[in-house]
Formats: C-alpha cells, sequence, structure tokens
C-alpha cells in the first residue's frame, strides 16, 4: 500500500466516526397542510377594509391573530396520537403563518384535534422564543400570560378614543381560562387526505352563545368574565371548507 | 521514507487539532458559577437547570441592569429605581419616576433573595423573574420603551454583541437571552449576612432590646412575615383605605376576585431600615408610621385579614423593642458588595451626600 492510499484509507475510517449512527426506526409519517381562510360571514377578511358584522355593526379589521398548538390525530379506531408540541401564531397580516404544515402518522385519520390558544404550561415557564417570544405582541407584561386570541380595529359604534375595538382574550388559570380544545371529524376517504382548508369566521365572536355589541363592549383587555364570554363565543369559529 | 514519515507527523497534528476542537472541553465555555443556598433556608424556587449561572451571563445581566438605553429617552436603568445603598429599592421615594416626568403607582420595592420569589410586583402578576423585566421596560410611566428598540439597541452596539457571545456561545441577541441575563445577575442579589443571620449561625449575639424585639417579633409578626425570608409571599388586606387618586386595588387585577381586593403581597423585612417609605404606594415615610397603622389607624372591616381583624396591638415599649430587632436585618455588606454596583463603579454603594435618611 503506497503512503498516499494508506492515508486515505486511514482518514476514510475517521470520517466514518464522525457520523452518527441513524438507524433510529421511526413509524411512517405523512405530510398534512392546514390552510386557514378568515371571513366575516360569507365574505373574506380584508384588513382595513369596512365590512358589516352580524350585528350589523360595520367594523374595520386592523389585527386578526390567534395561536393554535398541541396538535393531536385521532385514527379510525379511535386511538389519539399526540404530535410533537409545536405553536403557531396564525396572524391575518402574514400570510406565511396562514399555513401550517403538520407530520402526522401516515394512517387512516378520522378527527385532529388542536387547543386554540397557548396551554398553561408555556404561561408559566418564563420566556419562551419563536412564535411564542413576548415580543410578538401576545403577551401581557402586567398580568403574565397569552393573548391567546387578538381581534383589533376600528368602528362607528365604539365609543373610546379612536373609535377603537379592542379584544385580547386570554386567561389560563382555572376559573378563568379561555382555552378552547377545536375538534375536527375527517369525513371518509381520511387515508389519501394532505391538505384541509378550514374557515374562520370573525362574525361567531359577535353573536354565538352571547351577543358581543361594540357599542356596549369595545374593549376586552384581561382575563376574566368577558374574556371568557367572547371565547366561548369564537370556540365555534371554525369550520372545514374543504379537503384534498 | 521522508515522505511517510512527514505524513505521518502531519496526521497526528490534524487529530490532535480536530480532538481538541471537537472535545468538550471547557476552554470556549462560559465560566459556570455555583449559586450557594444559606444554611438553613429553603430550596430556592427559580429553575436555574432551565439558566445556568455563569460568570459572562452574571456580567452581560449586570451591564444590563444599569444601563439606561433600556429606556427610551436612556435616562432610566433599573438601577435607576433599584439603588444598591436602599437594598435596591428607590432610596427615600415613596412613588418612584418614570419616563417625561410621570410617577409610577407604586413604591420600587427592595430587589434580594429573588430566587425563592414565585411571583413578582406587589400583586404577584408576573409569574416568572424572566418575564419581570418587560414590565417596567414597556410601562409607559417607568422606562416607556418597547422590548423591539431595546433589542435593536443591543444588537447595534459591538460590546454588547461579544457579551452575548461570550454567555450564551453566539452573537445572537432576543429577548430570552436578554432575560436570562438579567435574570443571572439579579439572582446573585442573596442577602443573607446581616446581623440576625450571624446570631442566628451562632457568630454574633443580639443585645438585650434586640432579644426582646426579636421575642416579641415572633409572636406579633411573624406568621405573615416567616423566617428566614420575612416573608411568606402570601397577599394580604392589612387596612390600608384606597387610595382615591391611585385606585390601587392590587390582587383583585391579576385574579379578577373581588376577595382580593386591596390584598397586597406581603413584603420582606429584610434592609427593612433602608427600604422606607413603606407600603406598596410608599405612604409609611418610617417604621413610626406603620407601626401606628397596626395598632391604630388600620381600616377593619370586610376583607381584612383575619390575623389582624382587630388590628394589632403594641404598645410604646414593644415598638421600641421591635424596632431594634428590625435593626439587625440590614446587611451592610450586601449594601456595599461591589460585585453589585454599577460595571466600573465598584466602590460607590453608598447613599448621595443629599439624602440624609
Amino acid at each position: 500500500m503506497k503512503p498516499a492510499s494508506a492515508l486515505c484509507f486511514i482518514l476514510l475510517v475517521l470520517t466514518g466516526f464522525c457520523f452518527k449512527n441513524a438507524a433510529n426506526k421511526k413509524l411512517p409519517v405523512k405530510k398534512l397542510t392546514l390552510i386557514f381562510h378568515h371571513q366575516i360571514g360569507e365574505e373574506e377578511l380584508v384588513l382595513g377594509n369596512p365590512v358589516k358584522n352580524i350585528l350589523g355593526e360595520t367594523i374595520v379589521v386592523q389585527k386578526f391573530k390567534y395561536y393554535v398548538s398541541n396538535f393531536s390525530v385521532t385514527d379510525e379506531n379511535g386511538k389519539t396520537i399526540l404530535l410533537p408540541a409545536q405553536y403557531y401564531l396564525v396572524d391575518e397580516a402574514d400570510s406565511s403563518t396562514k399555513k401550517i404544515n403538520l407530520t402526522i402518522p401516515d394512517m387512516i385519520i378520522g378527527s385532529i384535534h388542536f387547543l386554540l390558544g397557548v396551554d398553561s404550561i408555556k404561561n408559566v415557564s418564563g420566556v419562551q422564543t419563536g412564535s411564542l417570544d413576548p415580543l410578538k405582541g401576545m403577551f401581557w407584561t402586567w398580568n403574565s400570560g397569552y393573548v391567546m386570541a387578538k381581534l383589533e380595529g376600528t368602528s362607528a359604534s365604539a365609543a373610546t378614543g379612536g373609535h377603537l375595538f379592542t379584544f385580547d382574550i386570554g386567561g389560563f388559570r382555572t376559573g378563568n381560562s379561555v382555552l378552547k380544545t377545536i375538534d375536527f371529524k375527517i369525513p371518509k376517504a381520511g387515508k389519501t387526505i394532505q391538505e384541509i382548508n378550514i374557515v374562520a369566521d370573525i362574525n361567531q365572536w359577535f353573536k354565538n352563545k352571547s351577543e358581543i355589541r361594540i357599542a356596549e363592549t369595545p374593549v376586552c383587555h384581561g382575563p376574566g368574565a368577558l374574556a371568557m364570554k367572547i371565547a366561548d363565543n369564537y370556540s365555534t369559529m371554525f369550520s372545514i371548507n374543504s379537503i384534498h | 521514507m521522508r515522505v511517510t514519515k512527514n505524513i505521518w507527523v502531519l496526521l497526528s497534528i490534524i487529530i490532535t487539532g480536530v480532538g481538541w476542537v471537537t472535545a468538550d472541553n471547557t476552554f470556549f465555555k462560559p465560566k459556570p458559577v455555583k449559586f450557594t443556598v444559606p444554611k438553613g433556608w429553603p430550596q430556592p424556587v427559580y429553575d436555574f437547570s432551565q439558566n445556568p449561572l455563569t460568570e459572562e451571563g452574571i456580567a452581560l445581566g449586570r451591564k444590563l441592569f444599569y444601563d439606561g438605553r433600556l429606556s427610551k429617552d436612556g435616562n432610566f436603568s433599573c438601577g435607576s429605581c433599584h439603588q444598591q445603598f436602599g437594598a435596591f429599592n428607590t432610596y427615600d421615594h415613596n412613588l418612584s419616576h418614570g419616563f417625561n416626568n410621570s410617577s409610577t403607582t407604586r413604591n420600587a420595592p427592595g430587589l434580594f433573595n429573588l430566587a425563592w420569589q414565585k411571583e413578582f410586583m406587589w400583586d404577584g402578576g408576573v409569574n416568572h423573574l424572566d418575564l419581570q423585566p418587560l414590565a417596567p421596560i414597556t410601562a409607559a410611566n417607568e422606562m416607556a420603551e418597547t422590548m423591539e428598540a431595546v433589542i435593536a439597541k443591543l444588537r447595534s452596539d459591538p460590546e454588547y454583541r461579544k457579551m452575548f457571545k461570550a454567555a450564551f456561545g453566539d452573537e445572537t441577541i432576543n429577548y430570552q437571552r436578554f432575560a436570562k441575563a438579567m435574570s443571572q445577575f439579579v439572582l446573585q442579589l442573596v442577602s443573607s449576612n446581616s446581623k440576625y443571620d450571624k446570631v442566628m449561625r451562632g457568630e454574633a449575639s443580639f443585645i438585650l432590646p434586640e432579644q426582646l424585639g426579636y421575642d416579641i417579633f415572633k409572636k406579633k409578626c411573624a406568621s405573615c412575615h416567616a423566617e428566614p425570608l420575612f416573608t411568606d409571599f402570601s397577599y394580604r388586606n392589612t387596612g390600608m383605605p384606597l387610595d382615591p387618586y391611585l385606585k390601587d386595588y392590587g390582587r383583585m387585577k391579576i385574579t379578577g376576585n373581588a376577595n382580593d381586593s386591596l390584598k397586597f403581597r406581603v413584603p420582606s423585612l429584610r434592609n427593612v431600615a433602608m427600604t422606607f417609605p413603606y407600603g406598596h404606594d410608599g405612604r409609611f415615610f418610617s417604621l413610626s408610621n406603620v407601626f401606628e397603622h397596626y395598632r391604630k389607624n388600620m381600616v377593619t372591616g370586610p376583607g381584612i385579614d383575619s390575623l389582624i381583624r382587630n388590628r394589632l396591638p403594641l404598645s410604646n415599649f414593644e415598638i421600641g423593642q421591635i424596632t431594634a430587632f428590625l435593626y439587625t436585618l440590614t446587611d451592610s455588606a450586601f449594601l456595599k458588595d461591589p460585585r453589585f454596583a454599577p460595571p466600573g463603579y465598584e466602590n460607590n454603594g453608598k447613599p448621595p451626600a443629599d439624602i440624609h435618611p
């Protein structure tokens, strides 16, 4: 063996040791994309555009964003599999956030579940990064905790400075929790689905179990009874539009 | 065979070099710092595993703590309202001053023994030490700055980039790292060397009034101001009537529960001689004001804490002895510890000359 080839051989062996053994066997997985569409009734939401809500109040939405997290899927036999903990901030102002790519087990999916909001653990675990970074503007500094969902804008009905209406909905503790679990049954042919289109209807914020009139209630800025009432309303804002 | 020999020499140098760089050596890493729990104290509640203390992290936190650029106009650092000679309260001020001639609505509490504290602010609204800096920095009547702007200012400063790299391994500057460095510094503020502590450790003894005061204290005060931290961290209504201008309902603002109206956190009495004025809004200018409140001026009625439902009877003699005892809680080594002074001002741990306590 020539010195050069001996050297090559030794280097090769050394290089081989540098790579970690990646033989961990995993279950087959596939990609599932969720696409969120924001509407007011049948109309598509356009930030800055005046539109009548279900109670007849004209509103101009400037901000609409909410957290979705803790995804899980249930197979045909009712077995639920938790997906790795991920937190997404869906923001109307940033279309890239309205598309969420999940990696799910390659099986027939009977239903899909997620949390509308950020679980209580992450509300008491100090400073987070990424979508949970307090700098995202979805964190209360004076009463630690995430704003789970935010709907803000102007309305002539709002008797406030600048006619602002601001619904910042949060609260994670027992007694004032606004956390909502969203469940979707997937119709037949769940095996091949790759994309689910979900509609969020802002009208639900204003009229569902209770009526929230901007003329009477233009502001919600903290955890409590009003926040829970609005959260009860918006808990049904999601519906499946189409599945591909 | 000279070529072969050269190759072998070269190869051994490469292997040694690669080994040294990739091995888990401490040469490039921040130097760990051990957190010492004073003898007889409970375990801290702060989770150090999520934020291991290092010399570099603490140094960075200290620079941040004393940097006025954290505020909108550059005037207000954390240290401007949390002054070391006042055990990190705002010395001699009922309410601290903030941006643009504004006043805060509460008395800045002293900062010490924060590793044992679970919730912060007089109402306990902040549930983690790492989150605390957000509140004063962004409050319009305090530092009035946005966190985004603070982070941008830090990113543009090469000195900070260097210090973040030294503390965290690379030059990334974000709020999480900012907060962790800040926590690392304030966690160092352990006050455990007062005369009281020395007596407890058997290194000193009380003089008679101090001992008598300690005995009375244990009977009349210690159920809320529990040793060794001199607070049980609970929230209580001590009969301080609502200030009509400040309209501060305390804990109720956080819980939304009417039963929590006018409840505020029991403050620690360590260094109490230095942390006047007292009360959540600094309404008591001296210890004697506080004693008069408890024995005479308290507004009793619904919502009052059950332990002081009938006020707190205290004779003049008792007040004198308790005061003597409370003075033993002053930790002068802590008040002058050069490690906690602004960087470069290590020997300046004394009050300004124009202040006469």
